[in-house]
Formats: C-alpha cells, structure tokens, sequence
C-alpha cells in the first residue's frame, strides 16, 4: 500500500515538473514594410510559442498561410511567388533564453532578456539574437520584441520592378502572451 | 531495489516529455488542419476557358481582352493583324469568396452577356482531403447585332446563347496545374437547320510556372458534336469548324495578370470561341491575342 501511495506521489510529482512550461497557441506576429510606393503591413494571430523554464529553452512556430494581408491578392503573392508556403508551410524559431532563471511568475515585474538561437524561414536558417521583453503580471507572462529582418537574408527574392513596392528591411512585431 | 525501480519509473513520463524537442510538442499540439490548395492559376482565365480561380471577397475585376487579325490574313498589311482586333471587356465583383458576378460586352455580334461563377469544392488536404477544386461557371449572352434584311423576326429568345463550365482543377505541385472542364454551349438559334444547338465540349488546359511571375499555359477545347460553316471553297459547301486550341505566357505584375497567347479561336467570348472557330492550326490561321485583368480591392 505505502508502495502503491509512493508511486502515485512520483506520478504526480512528474507530472508536475512537466508543468513548467509556457505556452501559447494564439502568438501574434506583424510584419511592416515601408516601400516608396506603398506600405504593406500582414498579421498572424496563430503562431505558437512555448517556453521551459527548467532550462530556458524557447520556440515560436508561425504558419506562413496565416499571415492576414489587407488585400486577397497580396495575400497570394506572399505565399505564392515570395514565401512559397506549400515547400516551406512555417517559419521557425529556436533557441535559449538567457538569464530565464530571472522569470518569476510568482511576482509580477518586466525585464529584458536576450533570446539566442537559429531562425528558419523559407527552409533558410540565421542565427539570432535578439532582446525581448518579458513581463510577469497576475502570474501570467508575456514577450514582446521588435526587430528589423531582411528578406534577402532568406533568399526570399524581390524582383528589381517591385522593389518600389516592397521594402527588403521588414520591421517586425512579436507578442506572446503565454498562458 | 524496487523502490528504485519506482522512482525511475514515476519520473520516466517527465523524462520523456522533456528530451522531446519543444518544436515537435508545437506541433503536436496544433492538431491536423486543412490546408487549402491556392493560386492554382494566375488568373480567372486560361485563354478562353474560366479557371477554378474567383477574385477575392470585396474585389472588383477589369479585364480587357484582344483577339488581333490572322498570320494567314494580309499579316504585314494589317500590322501584324492588329488593325483587326476583336474586343472584349469584362467587369466582375466578388460579394464573397465563393461567388463572382459579372458583365461583359464583346465587339462580335455586338454581344452583352452576364456570368456567375462559384466554388463548389476546394482542393486541400490534412484534416480534409480533396483532390480537385470544383467551380461552376454559367454565362448567358445576347446579341444586339442588326439585320438589314429580316427573313424572320430576331425576338430576344433568338437572340440568346448561354455557356455553362463545369472547372475541375487540380495545382500538382507549385509549378504545375490542370483542368478538365466538360462545357455545354446551346444557341437558341443555330445557322442551319442540320446544325445542332445544343454542343457539348471537354476543355482542358494546363499550366506550368517558369518562374515565380510567369508560367506557360495550354489550352484545348474538343468539341464533341461540332457544327460546319459555309465555305465556298469546300466540295459540298460546308467545312467542319475547328477545335480552339491556344498557347500562351502568362505575366504576373502585382494587380495585373497579363496572358500573351497565339490562338485559332477569334471569336473572344465563350460561345465563338468554343463552337465557331474556322480558323486551324495546320492552315496557319492564328490569332496573337491577350488578356489583361486588374483588381481592386474595395473592401477594408
């Protein structure tokens, strides 16, 4: 019987180690770009994200498909002729969170905090890193970052006729609220 | 030693789940969506025949359409056949994304027409699998042309042809896409009394991407039971018409869709096209032709 409790106690307690993670289903990412002809600005609010805080790991996986676009058409391009989202569906994050020791969601606060590791878009990999703001508030946190992205960076091509229209620098937005 | 055993085994599941890669646990927990084929032509149109595609919901389309004189008609004389262009002009509007309504007025016959097109199904795959999109197409044209004599009375019903597509498509890959669309053409009135109103045809066409902005495309209708057309040069009076068959480049600049093409078919709606074409291929009786589409977005 003792046996039996002490089992169901390491059962649980597993499980509970299990639990130290953040995660989240509805991410959004934004992305901006400022051309001379016009600007163009898409958001995705189905990326997810989780995070370990047993050893800082962290990732974000964002379907291209989902990226929203004021225009249909737009829309199609992006995925058709730039992102070529039927070879290459998600963009992808993962890396490590420096200092996440520093992430305490017993107490509410913010801090900055560096994320290292590889960024895949377009089946293309860049090494990242990049600060973020974390915040703890009602025991729940959340990241936010923006940051600048070139699209040549990830062999995705604009034509030299489009490039009054479409900006190579993209401005980037994240926030994750984890749950 | 049991107890060892024990704890080994209660901590195993956490084990497990923490060696597991986070990406993989994203995955898994976004479950199976449907992921819908897209862009499997660049345009609502191939040449003559529709597409499987409808502009977006709250999108409004211009089209302008040219069919130049022949290669075998006085070709230099005529500017390269250009002095004898065939028009046609469309604008279609998206209430939703599975329905487009449209106008059209084409130069031959002076012919007004109306079209509806809808999607019926959608290729896509993971949690629904669909091989084949489905859209319907159904036009009905009038002819306002004028007749100097009248042997008969051209009331509204005999001036009246209607075209319905059936477009079955399927985008192989991301270069590759191709359609069968049985189509059904009924003129109320026909030219002679032995030709048939009804007439029944199995287009089909395909495209391939060369590059990201520009594909090659082909497109053939049979025609099933065809009609003839009075041709003095031919032993009885009477020459079957041709089968459309057209080859062209599609060009992709951002709102535009260009479609360059050589064609046998002059007639640029539907009807002519599909049924009354003379013109072959093997004669050298070829059209160089386009089709211009552009898009507005009038919804935000």
């Amino acid at each position: 019987m003792r046996k039996i409790s002490l089992l169901a106690l390491m059962l649980s307690l597993g499980l509970a180690l299990n639990a130290q993670k953040l995660k989240t289903r509805s991410g959004y990412v934004k992305f901006f770009s400022d051309a001379a002809v016009e600007d163009i600005s898409a958001e995705n609010k189905q990326v997810s994200s989780i995070i370990n805080l047993e050893n800082g790991e962290f990732a974000f996986l964002a379907p291209i498909k989902a990226f929203e676009f004021e225009k249909a058409l737009m829309q199609e391009h992006f995925n058709e002729n730039y992102m070529e989202s039927g070879k290459f569906p998600k963009a992808i994050f993962k890396g490590k969170i420096k200092g996440y020791e520093q992430i305490d969601l017993s107490k509410d606060g913010s801090y900055t905090l560096v994320f290292t590791g590889v960024m895949t878009i377009h089946g293309v990999e860049q090494k990242i890193e990049q600060k973020v703001m974390m915040t703890v508030k009602d025991g729940k946190a959340s990241a936010e970052a923006e940051f600048m992205l070139k699209c040549s960076d990830y062999e995705v091509e604009i034509p030299s006729a489009k490039a009054d229209n479409i900006s190579n620098e993209l401005k980037i937005t994240v926030k994750f609220d984890y749950a | 030693m049991l107890k060892r055993y024990l704890v080994a085994l209660a901590l195993l599941p956490s084990l497990l789940i923490a060696q597991d890669d986070l990406l993989s646990e994203l995955e898994g927990d976004a479950g199976q969506e449907t992921d819908y084929a897209f862009a499997t032509w660049k345009g609502t149109k191939v040449v003559n025949l529709q597409t499987n595609e409808l502009p977006g919901a709250g999108v409004l389309q211009y089209t302008i359409l040219h069919r130049f004189g022949s290669f075998s008609e006085d070709f230099m004389y005529n500017f390269l056949g250009l002095n004898n262009a065939q028009v046609r002009l469309t604008l279609d509007y998206s209430p939703t994304e599975w329905l487009n309504l449209g106008l059209g007025h084409t130069g031959f016959q002076k012919t007004y027409d109306g079209f509806v097109k809808y999607r019926l199904l959608r290729q896509s795959k993971g949690a629904i699998n669909m091989p084949v999109s489905v859209t319907g197409f159904s036009s009905a044209y009038y002819s306002a042309l004028r007749y100097d004599e009248q042997d008969f009375e051209r009331n509204l019903g005999r001036r009246m042809s209607y075209v319905h597509e059936l477009i079955i498509a399927r985008k192989f890959n991301q270069n590759f896409s191709a359609q069968v669309v049985p189509t059904v053409i009924h003129t109320n009135l026909s030219q002679t009394f032995e030709d048939a109103n009804t007439q029944i045809a199995i287009g089909l066409a395909a495209r391939y991407k060369i590059t990201a902005m520009h594909a090659i495309t082909v497109e053939w209708v049979p025609i099933l039971n065809g009609n003839s057309y009075i041709d003095p040069e031919a032993a009885d009076g009477f020459s079957p018409y041709n089968n459309a068959l057209s080859i062209g480049m599609d060009i992709e600049t951002g709102g535009h869709v260009f479609q360059l093409f050589i064609t046998n078919a002059r007639g640029v709606a539907e009807p002519y096209a599909f049924t009354q074409t003379p013109g072959s291929w093997l004669e050298g009786d070829l059209h160089f032709g386009f089709n211009i589409s552009r898009v507005f977005t009038m919804t935000h």
